[in-house]
């Protein structure tokens, strides 16, 4: 999985890097069921793997047009880059293996009925938020996606 | 595997996503790196949630929330894109720079 | 009518009064409004003045008085005439003290015949009120004095923050009794006597406002019962004396003396106003019962500096070296006011201060060493330089800060009740004085310098006679009352065994008695020395200022035969005892420096008394004898003498002292051109130094914007490194610091 996902953001092809972006998501899908939350892998599979993947895709065919290779796609502050985020993974995984956890059951896993319960009662309110927060989505995308009217009339 | 491991798995996944979008130069490849930094955490909720004490499944909940959320965002984000790419004919991240002072 | 409902009203009524003069004053003073430019050879000079009044170009107006010698001249010079006038009270009718205050001239009076009269009456109410208060005060210190009462007069919370509380509330004890007897009495007879000095004066009813507010301010100040309301009448004198100093503010000199006056008072008030902050520190309180009552729980240190800082503020009201030097130039001012605040009642409020805080010096040898040694030298100082002296008012300026450093001398040695009872004798004969002094100033036309004058005494018989009684008394002549309270200064440092002090004394007294007999035979004697038009012009003065003249000659007369007998034990002592007991007790005698064996020796006519008061007398007699024969015998032996003085020092000496010594100008070169260096280099420092930090400031941003403008690239990628750099800065720092 970290191997596709450093293929991601490594091959020079986007096309490719889509793809390897497709396989990196599906082994976290993976990760999810092995840590015992279905539903979440079940949405990972869902939305990314199926919506959002298919919209990078589609954005990458409309963009590219044909011509999916791209010299030099890295930018020239990439060695810093690197170093930076080098510096995070190092910085914050010290941190992950020093920090005390506490007791360390083996994964309990969230029970569906469970997930759906506090979705629904704790936390109905960002939820409802959050339906919001789509729908302007929605209405955004729509409106940024659309041609101009010119370009229609035009048409 | 314990906790600790996916954490790691979490933080490289975030810092690859980190290096992406500062590295690449292509826009729908910075937007696919936001979305390896939103699993990253998505996977360091999940795995909180199933090793740590939680209440109300809270890690599963916000991970589900994160995707919606993440949903919405790469549906503005590539809107966006698309709109650009289609006035300045380049996905090239490099050449936005109008908002230069 | 209760006592103290009587106390309350006494600062009351010149308040009313001061309120009267300033909203309806100008309604009650009626000049008529048209000019008559007949009879009067400056004409043109006054015409251009008055057209220029009304266009407000003061600068012509003041290089045109630049060149008027003198207060009485510039009265004399335009014909009473003015649209300005008209003006003023146009406004003032609509109670509005008139923007163009073209009455700072002190010009007008001797309107021609035919014309319609001014009239000034703006007088009444002030000066009536002022009369009232007079009977008033007199209730009061009758009943004080002889009835043996003290009133406190609470009459209201003033200031209560905290624990620090400070009442309006006044105390009459004899102390306040004896200051209320000078001042109501020489304030009542100089507005009597303003009335007439001051007729024909655009400003009369803006005079009597200001006298009006003296009065209270100085009610204020000797009624007050704690150091605060002291302060305040304090300041306000010292405010009202500024205003009247420049009350003829378009002459340039007025306006300087007015400014040197309140400036150097500033410099002693500084130091007054610590003393009374470092007293509320250590004591808490600032009411006189209480601090007298707890002073002596603190160190020696601090009283002493206490003390200190007290007198300070004393050395700078009652004008002693080294501040003394405002006094002279004081007497810009109208001669009523010179009368009034520079000579009977201001100028002693530093004595009254120093006595009043009595308890305070008590507990400060050395304090009392610096009143005694400031009080010493100033006092032959002054007198040295009032010998040569050629204006008459400069002279009874002099004379007037060497009587007051008499008073600071008796204070200094602990001869309290003498100080007192010096401080009334003076405030009545030198009252007497300089109110004759005006009278000679207005009688001879404006003419204040002596050289001019002369046999003013054929023409001006009553100001000669009561001036003269003035005299006799300042020069310690016997059985007037400046006798018998110089000589019991004198008397008290001999007995108290400080020789040197009686000796200095001594010499003064016999300075004295020669400057002021100079005074009254330069004046009224010999022959006349001015311009026969001068001479035709003189007349005796108006009743209102010869009557001020004959009443205030009775206590001249009276004071020491009523206060001051038998000697050193007069019937002052037992009215002053109860406030200076304490003090008193504190030391007889211990002074170090005194050579006395501590017993008080009584008074015996034909013993050691005696011969004081016969040495008194002799050495007053004496300069008056050599008075008389170097300015009415033998003039020219003065000038005879100067060339005699071994060593060729004589007309150095003359120059000095007609110099003042020079401390006028030591002051000009140290603190002017000084002031002027200092600012000069504080200018630099500003403009180079801190304006060159601001504009640094200024362009350190710019150039910080400069450089931080290039970060901003618009680019997204830039952005989001920099973010990331930020975030493993924080992860660095939390790593490192915070663990």
């Amino acid at each position: 999985m970290v191997g596709a996902g450093i293929a991601v953001v490594t091959l020079r092809n986007i096309i490719h890097s889509a793809v390897a972006m497709m396989i990196c998501f599906g082994s976290l899908a993976g990760m999810y069921a092995l840590l015992g939350a279905p539903i979440v892998a079940a949405a990972q599979v869902l939305i990314y793997l199926g919506a959002i993947s298919v919209l990078i895709l589609f954005a990458i065919m409309l963009t590219q047009a044909g011509d999916a290779n791209l010299p030099a796609s890295f930018h020239p502050q990439g060695p810093i880059a690197a170093v930076v985020a080098l510096a995070i993974i190092g910085l914050t995984g010290w941190a992950a293996i020093q920090a005390d956890w506490g007791v360390m059951p083996q994964a309990a896993g969230a029970a569906v009925e469970a997930i759906a319960t506090g979705l629904f009662t704790t936390y109905a309110f960002p939820f409802e938020i959050i339906s919001f927060l789509i729908l302007v989505a929605i209405i955004g995308a729509i409106y940024l996606a659309r041609r101009p009217e010119e370009d229609e009339r035009a048409n | 595997m314990g906790l600790t491991g996916y954490l790691i798995v979490s933080v490289m996944l975030f810092g690859i996503g980190a290096f992406g979008f500062m590295a690449r130069r292509n826009a729908i490849l910075m937007l696919i790196s936001i979305e390896l930094m939103f699993n990253a955490v998505n996977l360091s909720l999940v795995a909180f949630n199933a090793f740590l004490p939680a209440d109300a499944n809270a890690g599963a909940v916000f991970a589900l929330m994160i995707m919606a959320v993440a949903a919405a965002e790469v549906t503005v984000g590539l809107a966006l894109v698309i709109a650009i790419i289609r006035t300045r004919q380049t996905a090239e991240v490099d050449q936005y720079s109008d908002l230069k002072e | 009518m209760p006592i103290e409902l009587l106390i309350a009203l006494i600062p009351a009524l010149p308040v009313v009064g001061f309120l009267f003069a300033v909203l309806v004053g100008p309604r009650f003073d009626h000049m008529p409004s048209h000019g008559h430019h007949d009879g009067n050879e400056d004409d043109s000079h006054a015409n251009a003045a008055h057209g220029d009044d009304d266009h407000d170009a003061h600068a012509v107006d003041d290089s045109a008085y630049r060149t008027v010698p003198s207060e009485e001249e510039q009265r004399a010079t335009s014909p009473h005439a003015g649209h300005a006038d008209d003006l003023a009270n146009a406004e003032g009718a609509d109670g509005v003290i008139p923007a163009d205050m073209s009455d700072g001239l002190g010009q007008a009076g001797h309107v021609a015949p035919g014309a319609e009269l001014p009239r000034y009456r703006s007088w009444i109410v002030p000066t009536g009120l002022v009369g009232l208060m007079w009977v008033f005060s007199m209730i009061v210190f009758a009943s004080v004095v002889f009835g043996g009462n003290e009133y406190e007069v609470r009459i209201y919370e003033w200031i209560a923050s905290g624990d620090f509380t400070i009442e309006v509330s006044f105390l009459v004890d004899s102390l306040t009794a004896m200051l209320l007897l000078v001042v109501s009495t020489v304030g009542f007879l100089v507005h009597i006597y303003s009335i007439g000095y001051m007729d024909g004066d655009r400003g009369f009813w803006r005079f009597f406002a200001y006298l009006n507010l003296f009065m209270f301010s100085m009610l204020l100040l000797i009624l007050g019962d704690n150091f605060l309301m002291l302060y305040v009448g304090w300041e306000a004198v010292g405010l009202c004396s500024y205003a009247l100093i420049g009350f003829w503010y378009k002459k340039p000199s007025a306006a300087g003396a007015a400014k040197k006056a309140f400036v150097v008072n500033r410099v002693g008030d500084f130091g007054f106003g610590l003393g009374i902050m470092m007293l509320w520190v250590n004591l808490g309180t600032l009411s006189f019962r209480e601090v007298f009552a707890t002073i002596g729980s603190l160190d020696e240190t601090t009283i002493t500096v206490i003390a200190l800082l007290l007198f300070a503020g004393a050395v700078g009201k009652s004008a002693q070296f080294p501040l003394h030097v405002w006094l002279p130039d004081a007497m810009e001012g109208p001669t009523p006011v010179s009368a009034l605040i520079h000579a009977a009642t201001m100028v002693n409020a530093g004595v009254y201060l120093v006595a009043r805080a009595n308890p305070i010096f008590a507990e400060a040898p050395v304090a009392m060493w610096t009143v005694a040694i400031i009080g010493v030298f100033t006092a032959i100082f002054a007198a040295a330089i009032a010998l040569t002296q050629n204006d008459i008012k400069k002279v009874l300026a002099y004379s007037t800060v060497s009587q007051l450093a008499y008073m600071f001398f008796a204070l200094g040695i602990g001869a309290w009740v003498a100080a007192i009872f010096h401080l009334v004798s003076h405030g009545f004969f030198k009252g007497l004085l300089f109110m004759g002094s005006g009278s000679v100033i207005h009688g001879a036309g404006g003419e204040q310098d002596m050289r001019y004058m002369g046999n003013l005494r054929a023409k001006m018989r009553w100001t000669y006679v009561t001036m003269v009684i003035g005299s006799l008394a300042l020069a310690g002549i016997p059985i007037f009352s400046g006798f018998f309270s110089k000589d019991e200064i004198l008397a008290e440092a001999f007995n108290r065994g400080y020789l040197v002090f009686y000796l200095v004394g001594t010499i003064v007294a016999f300075m004295t008695a020669f400057y002021t007999f100079r005074m009254i035979f330069m004046t009224f004697w010999g022959e006349w020395r001015g311009t026969k038009a001068a001479w035709d012009h003189i007349h005796e003065s108006a009743p209102t200022m010869v009557a001020p003249l004959a009443i205030l000659a009775v206590p001249t007369i009276l004071a020491g035969l009523l206060l001051g007998i038998p000697p050193e034990g007069g019937i002052i002592h037992g009215w002053l005892e109860e406030v200076f007991h304490v003090a008193e007790e504190a030391h007889a005698g211990v002074l170090p420096g005194s050579i006395a064996d501590g017993e008080h020796h009584g008074f015996e006519l034909f013993g050691l008394g005696g011969l004081l008061l016969l040495i008194g007398a002799a050495v007053a007699v004496g300069g008056v004898l050599l008075a008389y024969r170097w300015y009415v015998q033998r003039p020219e032996s003065a000038a005879r003498f100067v060339d005699r003085i071994p060593l060729g020092l004589g007309p150095g000496m003359y120059r000095a002292s007609v110099n003042k010594y020079y401390v006028d100008d030591l002051y000009g070169l140290v603190w002017a051109r000084g002031g002027v260096l200092l600012s000069t280099a504080l200018w630099w420092f500003d403009a180079k130094v801190i304006d060159g930090a601001v504009n640094g400031a200024g362009w350190l941003a710019s150039m910080i914007g400069g450089g931080l403008r290039k970060i901003q690239t618009g680019r997204v990628e830039n952005y989001g490194l920099g973010i990331a750099a930020g975030l493993v800065l924080v992860l660095v720092v939390l790593a490192t610091v915070v663990r």
